[in-house]
């Protein structure tokens, strides 16, 4: 009888052990689950990160493309203001005394389109004579860059 | 007393704490842009050894007082180019302050 006793509580700890054990790895299989989905939700985002970083670079890229060509162009401008006074060993003073009419209008011409060229620097809106001028004659010939958007130099 | 024990100690539950984080976009600056500049003209007189005489004379028929600030046809260029340089800065700033605003504060998109 003790014996009998003796197995019946052996296989009875054996049952209660293989169940918590299956239990156990019911509980670590839905951890795995979990983690899995986690995992995948992570590669999902990161993906996503990636993405929107190549974004952002590129953006970044134009965006510095976009300034050293601004910056080249107004080069130029102040290059051909420089060559208006010193174009083939050109003195202004020598014009000015031989032309001094002349010069003195040429020069507040200038002046006002040189002003103009302040103003809209500081954000002023471009009036629609100076979106349409193509033609040399047309343009604010200070400052083409920025007042004549449709002007292609020839 | 065991049973009262049991009873009561089964019933309690702690409730698992729920922390979540919600990111919050950050409030667009929106400064007033200023206003453009509106500038006067200037006028510009040459005057040489020859006409001086006359320039003044002209002054002082149109009431305005014979007096010239002058400059060298040298710092005349200089005043021209100097005056260049600083409107190609303010372009180059504005067009930065514009790139900034466009990167950090895009445009959201009508269709959305």
């Amino acid at each position: 009888m003790g014996i009998r006793l003796f197995f019946i509580g052996i296989i009875l700890s054996a049952l209660l052990g293989a169940g918590a054990y299956v239990m156990k790895l019911q509980k670590d299989n839905a951890i795995l689950k979990g983690n899995a989905i986690k995992m995948e939700s992570a590669i999902a985002d990161q993906k996503n990160l990636i993405e929107s970083q190549k974004k952002d670079f590129q953006e970044i890229l134009d965006a510095n493309n976009k300034m050293n060509e601004l910056v080249n162009v107004l080069k130029k401008d102040l290059e051909d203001l420089d060559k208006r006074f010193n174009k083939k060993n050109r003195d202004v003073g020598k014009l000015a005394i031989a032309k001094t009419k002349s010069i003195e209008r040429i020069t507040n011409g200038a002046s006002a389109l040189a002003t103009r060229c302040i103003e809209i620097a500081s954000g002023s809106p471009l009036t629609e004579e100076e979106k349409n001028a193509t033609k040399k004659s047309e343009i604010n010939s200070e400052c083409p860059s920025i007042a004549n958007p449709n002007y292609v130099p020839y | 007393m065991l049973t009262l024990i049991t009873f009561l100690t089964s019933c309690s539950s702690v409730k698992k704490l729920s922390i979540f984080k919600e990111e919050v976009a950050r409030e667009k600056l929106n400064l007033n842009t200023p206003t453009p500049l509106e500038l006067e003209n200037l006028r510009w007189i040459i005057i040489t050894s020859e006409n001086a005489d006359e320039v003044f004379k002209k002054l002082e028929e149109q009431g305005i007082d014979p007096v010239l600030w002058g400059l060298t046809d040298k710092d005349f260029e200089l005043l021209a180019k100097n005056f260049a340089r600083i409107r190609n800065q303010l372009v180059v700033t504005n067009k930065l302050l514009d790139k900034y605003k466009e990167y950090y504060e895009p445009k959201e998109k009508k269709d959305e």
